[in-house]
């Protein structure tokens, strides 16, 4: 009988003890030259380095090919281009990863040495003037406007949009992401492509 | 602790040796017992935070949350939000909003957004495991469908005080992921909070210049109130737009829309008051036979069965729940004025009552699960004694019904009642919509002695959206 008692005391210590040991683990900075795998977890629905990768690849790596670079090839980088805010049409706060997208694609123009690229902070002062003071914020309805005064010839935008998703347990962002040229002078779009790129909580 | 064999009879010298080690093992029964008792549950970690919003200091209140989320500033996010931190951040975000710190606000709003959906897709059977043999308390916190649509709602004030059209669409459009879910999934499609939502997702769009997408929401927000302030903006959507529905064409009539702000040189102003606090949960503890006949359809044949068994015996076992504490706040008359003059403002949404409504729902199972825990408990206990009674030596039986009482009290004092909820959302919400000449105007809003006095600009053609929580 007393065996059965030893075997039930650890027992019901074992039930008591469980709930209340919680894991007690310590947390430490790393840094990916050390550790490539920290950039391989997808953290959030949002979107990181990975995504902003791939999707600027394929939609570059498609530019770069189109008859528009081609055109400013032939010129010898005397055409002039703005690139503009994209626009966050999704259900995340992305803003702070597409001003990063941005300056990817004007970093790779830049590189590439076939146009002449507006600065970013002279576009920031005609937003202001064209918007007023009161309400400096970038209106894609004005983007021509924006063009013409900074005197482009070009102006490059793009737009987020995403498919979000909702189950008992799941969770899932669809992401399209658009880039585009267009002319300034006749608002005609003269390239545009598209990436995809998926997220999930599952 | 000592504990004395001494006197029982034990003569045997490997008796003795055998029940040395079941009596250190009962010791550490009641060690353990009495590192887990003491544990208040959620209202206990929220007092400091609520008496302090009722004194009226709610930078206080913050105070007691940063202790609590074991953070230095308002700034800054706990290192673990994904247990039960991400309601205390929840409740930080609404006072930073009544506080009128938006930014900090939504900082905090979308980390707990974040936190809480996760938690909810992250439920599992050990948390079932745990509610069932421990406590509600154990498991995951599972957000009701109002609070899920609260925090994107109250997340849209904070960007449209800022004037940051692109934020709050960002908002209306996790809105809109999280009220197709309530209802599709929860087949609740008549949630009062959409009232309040649609209002402000409809305003955002209507901002943005994106009619069709306004007067969706709007008909949304219709359904559930009438917002007189509403009709001759909703009718100069309705002239531009494609949308059309009964409700939307029953606001039109034969006397001419005012003219556009811009030509009458106007802007616009909605002013959004909360007042009050919803009811939180508290800890409720009551004898078995009481539990039996209040919940006595909620509780399963079986368990009732056990519980009438005991309560018959004349045991006097207790039952731990939670249940709903008296709202405060809800019968407020606020106030509004621009530039001296009072403006009336409409109920949006009463809050408190959803809390309620959804109480109601769910509080019968709540008790018929704490009493199968009851059950549980006690039958772990008797087992244990069974085990020991046959047992000639007195000592053994002795020991046999320590641990029996140990495991049962320590299984008791582990069942925490689930006093987990967002404690800080206001218990309702009015607003209104005037059009006033472009301008500076002084703004006075005021509830539950609560006020904010504010000076804005209004641009000729703009709006400007102003709020107050008056969380007391």
């Amino acid at each position: 009988m007393n065996a059965r008692l030893g075997t039930i005391v650890p027992f019901a210590l074992l039930t008591l003890l469980s709930a209340s040991a919680v894991g007690c683990g310590h947390k430490e900075y790393v840094r990916d030259s050390h550790d490539p795998s920290i950039d391989n977890a997808a953290m959030s629905t949002g979107i990181d380095k990975d995504d902003i990768q791939r999707m600027l690849s394929e939609n570059l790596n498609n530019l770069r090919n189109a008859p528009i670079m081609d055109l400013w090839r032939s010129h010898k980088g005397a055409d002039t281009v703005a690139i503009f805010p994209f626009q966050n049409a999704t259900s995340e706060h992305i803003d702070s990863q597409l001003g990063a997208v941005l300056s990817e694609a004007e970093t790779w123009l830049v590189e590439s040495g076939v146009v002449t690229m507006i600065s970013r902070e002279r576009q920031n002062q005609m937003i202001a003037e064209v918007e007023g003071s009161q309400h400096p914020v970038f209106n894609p309805a004005h983007a021509a406007q924006y063009g013409r005064q900074l005197g482009a010839k070009y102006f490059i935008t793009g737009k987020v949009e995403a498919s979000d998703e909702r189950t008992d347990d799941a969770r899932r962002v669809q992401y399209f992401f658009f880039m585009q040229v267009i002319e300034v002078e006749t608002s005609a779009i003269r390239w545009q492509h598209k990436a995809y790129i998926t997220k999930a909580v599952r | 602790m000592t504990l004395r064999l001494a006197g029982l009879g034990l003569d045997h010298s490997r008796s003795r040796r055998r029940d040395a080690g079941l009596a250190a093992g009962c010791r550490a029964v009641v060690a353990a017992c009495a590192l887990l008792v003491g544990c208040g549950g959620h209202e206990a970690r929220t007092l400091k935070m609520r008496t302090a919003l009722d004194e009226g200091a709610p930078r206080a209140a913050i105070a007691a949350l940063n202790e609590e989320l074991d953070v230095k500033s308002d700034d800054e996010l706990p290192k673990d939000l994904e247990g039960d931190n991400a309601l205390l951040v929840l409740d930080r975000a609404s006072i930073q909003q009544s506080l009128a710190q938006f930014v900090a606000s939504s900082r905090d709003f979308e980390a707990a957004d974040k936190a809480i959906d996760m938690l909810d897709l992250a439920r599992n059977a050990s948390d079932s495991i745990g509610q069932y043999v421990f406590s509600d308390a154990a498991g995951r916190y599972k957000a009701p469908p109002y609070e899920k649509l609260l925090v994107n709602t109250l997340n849209m004030i904070n960007y449209l005080e800022r004037d940051d059209l692109n934020g709050a669409r960002i908002e209306a459009r996790r809105l809109a992921v999280m009220q197709r879910y309530v209802a599709e999934q929860l087949h609740e499609k008549d949630n009062a909070i959409l009232g309040l939502g649609g209002l402000l997702a409809g305003f955002t769009y209507e901002k943005s210049g994106e009619a069709d997408e306004a007067l969706r929401y709007y008909d949304e927000a219709l359904a559930f109130s009438g917002y007189r302030a509403l009709r001759d903006p909703v009718r100069a959507l309705a002239r531009v737009s494609s949308y059309k529905s009964p409700r939307i064409a029953s606001l039109d009539g034969p006397d001419p829309l005012p003219e556009p702000l811009e030509r009458s040189n106007e802007g616009e102003i909605v002013l959004v008051v909360g007042y009050g606090r919803v009811p939180h949960k508290v800890s409720n503890r009551v004898p078995i036979g009481l539990a039996l006949t209040l919940f006595a359809n909620d509780i399963e044949p079986s368990n009732a069965a056990a519980a009438n068994k005991l309560a018959a015996q004349g045991l006097v076992t207790w039952v731990n729940f939670p249940t709903l504490a008296r709202g405060q706040g809800a019968y407020e008359i606020p106030s509004c004025k621009v530039d001296g003059g009072y403006v009336q403002l409409e109920e949006a949404v009463d809050v408190s009552a959803q809390v309620r409504a959804e109480w109601r729902k769910i509080e019968g199972k709540i008790v018929a699960s704490a009493i199968s825990r009851m059950v549980v408990r006690l039958a772990a206990g008797v087992g244990i004694q069974a085990a020991t009674q046959d047992n000639k030596s007195t000592a053994v039986q002795v020991i046999g019904l320590l641990a029996s009482l140990g495991t049962q009290g320590a299984l008791a004092a582990l069942d925490t009642p689930d006093t987990r909820s967002w404690e800080t959302l206001p218990a309702r919400v009015a607003v209104t919509r005037v059009r006033v000449p472009a301008g500076r105007h002084q703004l006075r809003l005021e509830a539950r002695g609560v006020s904010r006095t504010q000076a804005i600009d209004v641009p000729k053609g703009g709006w400007k959206l102003v709020s107050l929580m008056a969380l007391r």
